[in-house]
Order: structure tokens, then sequence, then C-alpha cells
């Protein structure tokens, strides 16, 4: 691989993480006023903005609603400057388009959408800052808005991206680590259940392999769920508290 | 009356977390909880709060602050109207039972739907007026546009409406007086009983 | 409620244009997330962006007010051009007074990458970019405008309007001020007139509050990047 070593002889990565070693999270929920549920979210130097409208009545062309169940709008965007480059525009692009699906199809999974035939749920995540594993940070900013909204889930989504270099799966990389090339996998899990409703590798990897890097991905998503659930009873109970609880 | 306890049990619980077991047969679960694998589960973030009932309790799930509903089948919406015209009148549904919705959501009153006899005989024009509020029920979640209402129920119908000298007028049975000028025009009048007005001017 | 934008800029080596060979260059553009209303999703917002950035690109049009001539590295060929990115997160009014302070707060933030050059023994020059992030140039900021909006209420005009008193004003005027108080830009927009009479006072009163404002920003930014604190997230 290039000049740079990903994994010191130490078992130490660029940042001083060890391999299993998520970055540091930190997010807040309820941050704006008129979104019915919003989160931010950062994880080391990513920084992801989220927001919940709904569920409400379709907006934009009626047939796009379904009979059985509420639709899930969802928007990926990146901040002009939120990348080394600056990028031309905030969305529209293939790479969005298709981020704006899988947040989509990953949350149907977990939202309870037979409660609200008819209805529609916005989900706009924005990356204000890129640095690795954006579409994990969204997912799980995402989560956070959606538990800030009160719409019903069947469990948390907690997102993780893994790569794997010298033999050695490593949780949450960065940016460095993942545009050093080498296979990347990113799942999205129900933790509770250990369902895992997203799952998406890029290059190439050992059948062999898959297993225990599959193994450290849900790992790295029961770690970054031990830290959303803390966050979110502190804001319940913050929540009671300030409009005092009957 | 059935005497109701509520418990408070001071406990958070998040989406996904487990409650208790559901198959025991005087407990199910009500509002933001589902149930898998044989337990019920919450599906919001949340204090528990149990409904105690004689044979059977309920469970739910309930956040500090009111939180977003949508129009369901059965339930009593108020809705203000927009238009009318000789087959349907179309309304924006603002609240659903006690709650007051963020954004309007559509709705309409069809011929047939506004009162439960002389069905055939209903002009839309001498029931509703554009700018009534109206109570309603939820008959079905209609077509692609609008949520289906009827009025078919004597407490359902017009509760205010704004003369044309600009006041609200006094409902009778079946048309309502503006106090200032006293023409008295035609309406489908829901007949409120006079205690449930008394029990919310007290809650307010 | 409240307007929360959140300004960054860019530098980049380009060519300048070719009526202005030794000025960079200054570009805006405006993003109206979906965060900040539903509406803007997709494409929506695309209409109230425009009118933002062009209500900058007007403000910052006067030549003196950015000294772009000292962003020039070499002329003809290869000058800086600022890319100065705003994304609205929250509309709760006053957008455009909102977004001016943020734009002028970042460029006193920016740091440009000390150039030099040299010229080959062909002739031809290339440019050496510092990689020391010490080594560094700060913009000229003391002549960026703020822009101060008064909003028509009735028969009066009220500054930092919020959302519900643009809601009911059928006319707002825009002047972009500088920190010694002359006037960048006018622009009146909404539906109704004013009266020529009211405009000199609103002009008068924009001009006070301009300069006030002016001096509150500076001295808070200058607070902002003296205080090292614990940095949580930009929302904190």
């Amino acid at each position: 691989m290039a000049g740079l070593e990903l994994l010191s002889d130490q078992g130490f990565r660029l940042d001083g993480r060890r391999p299993h070693e998520l970055r540091k999270i930190e997010c807040r929920m309820g941050v704006f006023a008129q979104a019915d549920g919003s989160a931010y979210i950062e994880q080391g130097n990513t920084k992801v903005l989220a927001a919940v409208y709904g569920p409400h009545e379709m907006r934009g062309s009626k047939s796009r609603g379904l009979h059985h169940k509420v639709l899930i709008n969802c928007q990926y965007s990146m901040a002009t400057f939120s990348t080394g480059e600056r990028k031309r525009r905030p969305r529209g692009d293939r790479k969005s388009q298709e981020m704006t699906l899988h947040l989509k199809q990953t949350f149907e999974a977990a939202i309870m959408t037979q409660l609200y035939p008819r209805s529609q749920i916005d989900i706009f995540v924005e990356v204000l800052q890129a640095d690795g594993g954006n579409y994990s940070t969204c997912v799980n900013a995402a989560t956070l808005a959606l538990v800030d909204a009160g719409i019903p889930l069947k469990d948390y989504v907690c997102a993780c991206t893994t790569g794997f270099v010298n033999d050695t799966p490593m949780v949450d990389i960065s940016f460095v680590e993942e545009s050093l090339g080498g296979p990347q996998l990113t799942v999205a899990v129900l933790p509770k259940s250990e369902q895992i409703v997203l799952l998406e590798m890029a290059s190439r990897l050992h059948v062999d392999y898959l297993n225990k890097v599959l193994k450290t991905a849900v790992k790295g998503c029961k770690d970054v769920y031990v830290i959303l659930d803390e966050v979110v009873r502190n804001h319940v109970a913050q929540i009671a508290s300030s409009v005092g609880s009957e | 009356m059935e005497e109701k306890k509520k418990e408070n049990l001071k406990r958070i619980c998040i989406p996904g977390q487990r409650i208790c077991r559901a198959d025991t047969s005087n407990i199910t679960g009500g509002k933001g909880t589902y149930t898998r694998q044989g337990y019920i589960c919450a599906s919001l973030a949340g204090y528990i709060h149990i409904d105690r009932q004689e044979k059977n309790s309920v469970i739910h799930v309930k956040r500090g602050i009111e939180q977003n509903v949508v129009p369901e089948a059965g339930s009593i919406v108020t809705v203000k109207i927009t238009s009318v015209n000789p087959r349907v009148c179309k309304c924006s549904i603002l609240c659903v039972e006690d709650t007051e919705l963020r954004e309007p959501f559509r709705g309409q009153i069809r011929k047939e739907d506004v009162r439960s006899t002389e069905k055939d005989l209903v002009e839309l024009y001498k029931c509703f007026r554009p700018g009534d509020i109206v109570l309603a029920r939820v008959l079905s979640i209609g077509d692609a546009h609008s949520y289906f209402l009827s009025t078919a129920e004597d407490e359902l119908g017009v509760v205010i409406s704004i003369s044309e000298a600009g006041v609200p007028m006094i409902p009778g049975s079946a048309e309502m007086q503006c106090p200032k000028t006293y023409v008295t025009e035609p309406r489908k009048v829901a007949k409120v009983i006079p205690e449930h007005i008394a029990v919310e001017k007290k809650k307010a | 409620a409240n307007t929360d934008v959140l300004v960054g800029v860019k530098a980049e080596l380009d060519a300048p244009e070719s009526s202005q060979p030794n000025r960079g260059r200054l570009e805006f553009f405006v993003d109206c997330t979906a965060n900040a209303d539903p509406e803007f999703e997709g494409r929506g917002g695309e209409d109230l962006a425009l009118g933002i950035s062009s209500a900058l690109s007007q403000a910052f049009s006067s030549s003196n007010c950015l000294d772009l001539c000292s962003l020039c590295v070499l002329p003809g060929q290869q000058v800086w051009l600022l890319y100065v990115d705003v994304l609205i997160l929250e509309c709760g009014g006053s957008l455009l007074d909102a977004v001016s302070l943020a734009v002028k707060a970042a460029l006193m933030n920016t740091k440009i990458p000390a150039v030099t050059v040299n010229t080959t023994e062909e002739g031809s020059s290339e440019i050496e970019v510092s990689d020391d992030p010490y080594d560094v140039n700060n913009l000229e900021v003391s002549k960026v405008p703020c822009i101060v909006t008064l909003t028509r209420v009735g028969h009066q005009f009220v500054v930092d309007a919020t959302k519900e008193e643009q809601a009911c004003s059928i006319g707002h005027l825009s002047v972009a001020v500088t920190e010694s108080g002359s006037l960048t830009a006018v622009r009146k927009t909404g539906s109704g007139s004013l009266h020529p009479e009211s405009i000199l006072d609103i002009l008068q009163t924009a001009q006070e509050i301009g300069i006030n404002l002016n001096q509150q920003l500076v001295e808070k930014v200058k607070l902002e990047s003296s205080v090292k604190k614990d940095r949580r997230g930009f929302l904190t």
C-alpha cells in the first residue's frame, strides 16, 4: 500500500486509535425549533446535522403516497465546504442520490411505517464536514432526529464503517484510511434484535475474512448504540423535567 | 364507570427496549409499543405509563411533549370548510381529537355523508359554508387526495360559523342566527351537549 | 424562531477574469438546506438562494470593499479565487442580515497561504504555495459591509425583523454599510412602495445601526478567537 502506514507495528492507527476503537462521538438532540425532530452529531471530524419533519400530509405530487404505509422521503446533501476539495453542488450528484436511496431503505426497515398510511416523513441530513464514514454518521444522526421527533421505531439504527488492513479490521475509519483504498464494509444494524438493515462493501476482500470484518463492524455498531442510548435517555429526562412531568 | 388508576413508573425506555412479556393475559401494549417475539417493546423514547383497569392493564410509552398525529379512521376531527359544491364539500383538518396539527390535512365531506336520514334530500349549500368550523368523524383514509369525513351523527356538524356581519352566529336546531342582523342561515348544526362545553371551559 | 447560518470560505488558485487580470475573484454560493424548511428540498430553495447571493455580490461589488488586488498572484495567470459558501440551516427572519454578518466573520477568519513566485531560467513562472499552517495572510476586512434591513410594518420601520413581522410587511430596504459608515449597496425588495422621504430616514438609521453592528461584530469575533475554549460543535 501507499507510503503511509495505516497500522503501526504496535497496533496503533494514524490517529492513535486501536483498531476496534471508535472516534469520539458527541451529539445533541433537538437543535432546531422548526423541525419536528433534529440532531447534530460529531464522529471525530465528521459532522452531520439531521432534521425530521412529519408525519404530515403528502407534499408535492400526491400520487407518490402509499395506501398502506407512510412514505419516507430522504435527502442527503453535503455542504459545499465540507470536503477537502470544494464541492460544486451540495446535492443531486450520483453519490448523494445513492446515499439518499440507502437512507430511505435503511429507515423503512426501522420505522413502523404501517402506522401512518398516506402520510409522509421527511428525513434531511446535511454533512457539514466530511472526514470518512459519512453514511454511518448520517444514519446515526437520523436515528437521533427520529427519536427526537417521536416517530415510532422498532429499534435504533446504528451504523459503522469498517476497513481492513494487514489482516486487521478497523472500525469507524476516517477519510485518510478510506482514501488509501482497501476494502470498506458499511453496516447498519438494529442493535437489540441484531438484524442487519444495510450492508455494503466496496473493493475486494477474501470471503474467509468477511465474517471477521462483519463481526467487528457489528461490534462497532453496538458501541455506537451505547453512546446514542445514553444521549437519548438524558434527553428524555431533560424534556420531562423542563415540561414538568405529570 | 370503572375505576381507572394511573400509575407512573418513573422509568425511561427507548425504542426497541423490552418492557415485559406479552403472553400474560392481563397486559396489553398501547400507544408507543409493539410486540416482538412475545415481548412488548417500546417504539418511542419516553416514560412508561400503565393504565390499570379491572382485568386488563395497558402499557403506554409517553413523551413529555406532544407529538405529531395523523387522522385515523374513526377519530373525531375539527375541520374548517374551504369550498362547497353540490356534490362534495372540501375542508382542511385542523385538529385530531385533542391534538392540534402542525399543518392541516385535506378532507372532504360527501353529500351522502352529511346526515344519517333523508340522505338524498341533502343540499350541501344549506349545510356548510366556507369558513365554518365543523366537527366530523373520519370515515376512511379516502382516495389519493383527501380523507373522507362524515357528520352523520347528532353531535357532529357546524360548531362555529361567522355571519356576514362578522359575528359568531348562535346555533339553532337546523339553522344558525346572527345576533346582530337576526338573519338565519341553514346549517347542519352540531348538537353539542352543554355539559361538554362546561367541561372544556373548566379545563382551559 | 432563530436564524442559523453557516459560512465556509475556501481559496483556490485559478485564472483571473480577462477583464480584470490583476484582481482576485470572489464567488458567493448560497444553499438553502431542507433542514430550514421542507419546501427547500431539491431545487425548492434556489430562488431564495439566488436572491441572497446576488444581494451579497451586489454589496461586495464596490471595488474597495475587499482588496481583491491583494489576492492576485501572477497577473493575468493565477489569482486566488475565494468561494464564500453560505449554508442556511434555519430561517427565522432577517436572513440577509444574518448571512452578511456571518460572511464578514468568516472572511475575518480566513487565512490565505503565503505564495512565492519563482521565475525559472526559461522565463516561465513557478508558483509555490507554502504548506506551513502558520505562514498565512489574513484578509483585510475593515471595509467589508454588513447588511442592515429595515422592514416596513404598518407605518413604522423595524430592524432585525422576525418572520412574522416580515410576513405582514409590504416592503424591505436592505442597506450594506461598512464600519466607517459608507453605504455600498441599497436594494428594495417586497411588493409595496416606499416614499423617498422615508427612504432618506431609513438610510440614516441604517447607517447608524450598521456602524454599531460592524463594531460589535469585530469585537465579538476577536473575543471568540482569543478565548481558547472546549469546542463542542458549532451549535452549542
